[in-house]
């Protein structure tokens, strides 16, 4: 016993060191449960589909022969999958070696033997929380079809429809919503459950005698209070004593009010949630954006450098703690989220990777110490991501730089520099202005020289620039990381250098598209 | 007798930033503070701080500032308090070259309304520094040298006087860049109407004398530029 326990744990180190096991139950975990996996999303529609062509196939049984391969199919193959999906959820579910490693440590550093029935016991305590979970058992019954032998459970075709509460997130919201009401439908359900069982006797008890009503059970009574109380009212079984005739009455009175009950509780839950449904939206948006900039905070710098980079078609998202800004970035267009820029909790929240997702985070906020706490936070969180910060006073630089910020941009020097330029060369000065605001029409821009510009265009006359009434200002040289004004036409172009052009914003496109285009000859 | 004086109203750190930078540029540098003498005493800073009012005539300033060669900047934090301050100054000297701070479109307009010469608007340049810092990295790089980093590259106004062999020429016909290594950006027509010289309205457009050309390129070629075809003009 002893050595088996060993061998227990011996295993169970190993299953958690391996990192091929360990890769390979991410993977099952990611394309089962993780929304934010990229394939899930397929693996989903799979499932979907299977559910669509099952229930299709059942209801095509009920009038017609159907193949026999097709028969096959949904018995075997549809359940198979299904049973597979459930055993690999099984897995995923928990990790047992590590729940087994934790047992044995807890033992070792009590100075007591390993006891594996203990770690047994908590696996099948873990095992079985899953196994009797809703979804769990709504799986299960979705596979019974398999055993076709026994008829009835052909009907857990059924089942399977409630499956694909597990991939759409709609439902799922729909549900949460709803069971945010808990209390008032119960207290709803009450109310019509007593209204139903008193009408339903008071009925019975009026009608079931009288030869000419349709009422002649407990069973039609109940039937014909639950069609009534709905407001459905088929009218198959209808009362016609007058007393019968009364209890409708009041049943019908009664139905009403569920009705509107029910509308009124459905129309709150959704109008309380709707701030929340719509953030879990964005937040699901945002996360599967691949490349964004992150501004934290929405005052004036921070409005405009968000117009900016939104005029440029660049993906940006907006966080701050002040729900009025936020609700001026909305009204604005801009994807915004009511979160503290400053929480640790907010980028938990909205669970992107800063170091892959975040093409920078730019600190705008016109407060240095809302900077530097953010910058700080986000600094805890990852140590790569590009930052950018305002700087409101001079004095407080070092400590922006101290906390982490890349490039601080000072705005009151800003003006200082200005001032010099406008007092000296002011109509260069509105010039530039004019260029980086895209006025008339007329801008600069870096193209990237790519592999394939480097494939068309070996020498900078080659890129006939001139045709598209275009300047080149200069050339960046990647390598030598030193900008060259005005180069030289036979300047050898390389792979990773940025051409930095002036002139018609129609024009410097329609230059960018040729020099991909152009097949060199 | 009258100097060259640059007028700075608003005790700030806008000020402070500007007088630091200008200061070569003027005789006298003097910052006016609007809430109270304290700021006049408590001054740890070089340059001389006056106090004043919104409500003042300005008589002194008439008596030792050459308001035709003098600046006045006016960087009060209040955009009310520094529209009022600029139509003040306007309405007491027209010929002072005033520059003023706006926070916003809104007040950019107003203050060119109010008569300022130039506006400097602070949220818009800063906002436009940090989009191109995200998505064009190397123009701003190159901007901010040519603006504002002693590089020896230059950005300046050449103006075509009468001698000029240019004078005549379409702009299309221009070969500045592969001859003097000067990129002409933009002109200024007599009239001060700028006009980028990429636009296709101005291609066939006749170069007279008095245009002035936005050009950009080494200090030396700007230079030798500037000896064959016009003059350097502020």
């Amino acid at each position: 016993m002893d050595f088996f326990s060993h061998l227990v744990v011996d295993l169970a180190y190993f299953l958690n060191t391996s990192d091929g096991y360990q890769q390979k139950k991410q993977f099952f975990y990611n394309i089962l449960e993780n929304n934010r996996y990229q394939y899930k999303k397929y693996f989903d529609l799979f499932m979907m589909s299977l559910i669509f062509l099952s229930v299709a196939i059942l209801i095509a049984e009920v009038k017609n022969d159907v193949h026999y391969f097709i028969k096959f199919f949904n018995i075997y193959i549809i359940s198979i999958i299904f049973f597979i999906e459930y055993l690999l959820r099984f897995w995923t579910s928990s990790n047992v070696s590590e729940i087994i490693i934790s047992c044995s440590e807890h033992d070792t550093m009590l100075g007591r033997r390993f006891n594996l029935s203990r770690a047994v016991i908590k696996i099948l305590k873990v095992k079985s929380k899953f196994i009797l979970s809703i979804r769990s058992i709504i799986d299960l019954l979705a596979i019974l079809p398999f055993f076709h032998e026994l008829r009835l459970l052909r009907l857990f075709v059924l089942f399977r429809v409630f499956k694909l509460f597990r991939y759409t997130t709609s439902f799922q919201v729909f549900a949460s919503v709803l069971s945010t009401k808990k209390f008032e439908f119960l207290i709803l359900l009450m109310f019509t459950s007593i209204v139903v069982f008193v009408s339903s006797v008071l009925v019975y008890v009026m009608e079931a005698n009288n030869p000419d009503s349709p009422i002649n059970t407990l069973f039609d009574a109940l039937y014909w209070s639950i069609v009534t109380i709905s407001t459905v009212g088929y009218g198959d079984v209808t009362a016609v004593t007058v007393e019968g005739r009364t209890v409708a009455i009041f049943v019908i009175i009664a139905g009403v009010s569920v009705l509107a009950f029910t509308t009124s509780i459905v129309v709150s839950a959704f109008t309380e949630k709707l701030d929340e449904i719509r953030e879990i939206k964005t937040v699901d948006d945002i996360r599967k954006l691949k490349h964004f900039y992150l501004i934290c905070g929405y005052e004036g710098v921070a409005q405009e450098v968000a117009a900016k980079l939104k005029n440029q078609k660049v993906k940006i998202i907006v966080l701050d703690e002040s729900e009025h800004r936020i609700a001026n970035a909305k009204k604005d267009g801009i994807v915004a989220l009511n979160y503290d820029p400053g929480n640790i909790e907010s980028y938990k929240k909205i669970g992107v990777d800063l170091n892959t997702q975040v093409k920078a985070v730019l600190c705008l906020r016109e407060s240095d110490v809302e900077n530097v706490y953010t910058t700080l936070t986000v600094r805890s969180i990852s140590e790569k991501v590009n930052m950018i910060s305002l700087l409101m006073d001079e004095s407080n630089r070092k400590k922006l730089e101290f906390a982490g910020v890349n490039e601080i941009l000072y705005p009151k020097g800003l003006v200082g520099m200005i001032s010099k330029e406008l007092i000296g060369r002011p109509v260069a000065f509105e010039v530039i202005h004019a260029l980086r605001n895209d006025y008339y029409g007329v801008s600069v821009e870096e193209i990237l020289v790519d592999s394939r510009i480097h494939e068309n265009a070996i020498y900078l006359n080659e890129l006939n620039s001139v045709s598209f009434k275009i300047v080149l200002l200069g050339i960046y040289k990647k390598d030598k990381k030193r900008f060259f004004f005005n180069p030289l036409e036979n300047t050898l172009l390389e792979s990773g250098d940025y051409l930095l052009v002036i002139g018609n914003s129609a024009f410097i496109k329609e230059f960018e598209k040729y020099l991909h285009k152009k097949i060199r000859t | 007798m009258k100097k060259r004086i640059a007028l700075i109203f608003g005790y700030n750190d806008y000020a402070l930033e500007i007088a630091k930078n200008i200061v070569d540029s003027y005789n006298k540098i003097y910052i006016y503070s609007l809430h109270s003498e304290q700021d006049v005493v408590k001054n740890s800073s070089e340059f001389e701080i006056r106090s004043f009012d919104l409500s003042d005539k300005w008589d002194d300033i008439n008596e030792f500032v050459d308001i035709e060669h003098s600046i006045a900047f006016c960087v009060l934090e209040d955009n009310a308090e520094n529209i009022f301050l600029t139509i003040s100054l306007r309405s007491s000297f027209p010929d002072l070259n005033i520059i003023a701070l706006s926070n916003n479109k809104e007040t950019a307009s107003k203050l060119q309304m109010a008569g300022a010469n130039r506006v400097i608007p602070l949220v818009q340049t800063t906002a436009e520094m940090i989009a191109e810092m995200m998505e064009k990295p190397i123009v701003k790089e190159v901007f901010h040298k040519i603006l504002f980093e002693s590089s020896t590259l230059k950005i300046a106004q050449i103006r075509i006087n009468g001698t000029n062999s240019y004078i005549g020429k379409e702009i299309i016909e221009l070969d500045w860049d592969k001859k003097y290594g000067v990129i002409a950006l933009s002109i200024m027509y007599e009239n001060m109407r700028n006009e980028f010289i990429y636009s296709s309205i101005i291609k066939h457009y006749r170069v007279k004398e008095g245009d002035s050309f936005i050009i950009v390129g080494y200090e030396t070629d700007i230079k030798e530029f500037e000896k064959i075809v016009g003059s350097e003009c502020d």
